[in-house]
């Protein structure tokens, strides 16, 4: 099974937000409900949430419009991420929106949004993360490959960001 | 923007303005002096000072030490923080969905089995 990043949203509608943000769109075998209590019950959530190798400590976990998870990441390598979301839509078992930062007051490094779509029995997640601002992206894809040392970076960014239009 | 004092967030709003974007790809062919960047924009030397100093204190570029010509360079660092901090975002989900994945196939197997 493949995850697709993409541009502009493939599988998914258009958005005013399209030039800024990273899609990860993944077909699962589950039914819709279990898949939705997967990213939002605290039981869940710790047996797959995070990159391998890593395991999640929940400290707090309210998941409502406004709620708050609180919870830390412990790399492989020892190292603790904490990192604290804010709930913005809550919509079992069809939409979960939230702002993600590192702690109260901070601002969030990206927004990210997921729809969970029925495909006859399974379940397609569509996580749309936007990117702080638009500018920034088309500037470092576009503007920016005549860097030298820099020129690797921005493909991979290239390859992680919508192109425009 | 939220103004923040966190890099990342620094570098960004730097680069919202699309004057200070051009002037980087103005230095991203070589240095510069103040003068030579404000004479394509049709904008004082004031006006492009000032958008120099916000560029300088997000680390995007650099000024020479001389006094007379102090020539600006352009400084990649900050740029390649913000694609990585993309990159890892994209990590993170398509390694949480390679585990997800694995996490929902045992959860419905343990249901069959409990209800078996």
């Amino acid at each position: 099974m493949t995850t697709e990043s993409t541009a502009t949203g493939t599988a998914a509608a258009p958005s005013d937000t399209a030039d800024r943000e990273v899609v990860t769109t993944r077909v699962f075998d589950a039914p819709r409900e279990l898949v939705f209590d997967a990213f939002t019950d605290s039981a869940h959530v710790s047996g797959w949430w995070g990159p391998r190798g890593f395991t999640t400590t929940t400290h707090e976990m309210d998941v409502r419009p406004g709620g708050v998870w609180r919870h830390i990441m412990h790399g492989p390598d020892g190292t603790d991420y904490p990192n604290y979301i804010v709930y913005r839509e809550v919509v079992r078992p069809e939409r979960l929106s939230w702002a993600h930062g590192t702690a109260p007051g901070e601002p969030a490094s990206f927004d990210a949004t997921v729809t969970f779509e029925d495909e006859g029995g399974r379940t397609r997640v569509t996580l749309r993360s936007v990117f702080p601002t638009a500018a920034a992206r088309d500037y470092v894809v576009r503007e920016h490959g005549a860097i030298e040392g820099a020129r690797d970076t921005l493909e991979r960014l290239a390859e992680h960001l919508a192109s425009p239009g | 923007m939220q103004q923040s004092t966190d890099p990342l967030s620094v570098t960004l709003s730097a680069l919202a303005d699309p004057t200070r974007r051009a002037i980087l790809a103005r230095l991203a062919s070589g240095e510069a002096s103040v003068k030579e960047l404000a004479e394509p924009f049709a904008m004082s030397g004031p006006a492009i000072s000032k958008h120099l100093k916000v560029l300088e204190r997000a680390g995007l570029i650099t000024r020479g030490r001389n006094a007379q010509w102090r020539p600006c360079r352009l400084e990649a660092g900050p740029l390649r923080d913000v694609a990585d901090l993309v990159e890892r975002y994209r990590r993170f989900w398509d390694e949480s969905f390679d585990r997800l994945d694995a996490y929902l196939a045992d959860v419905q197997r343990k249901q069959k089995e409990s209800e078996g």
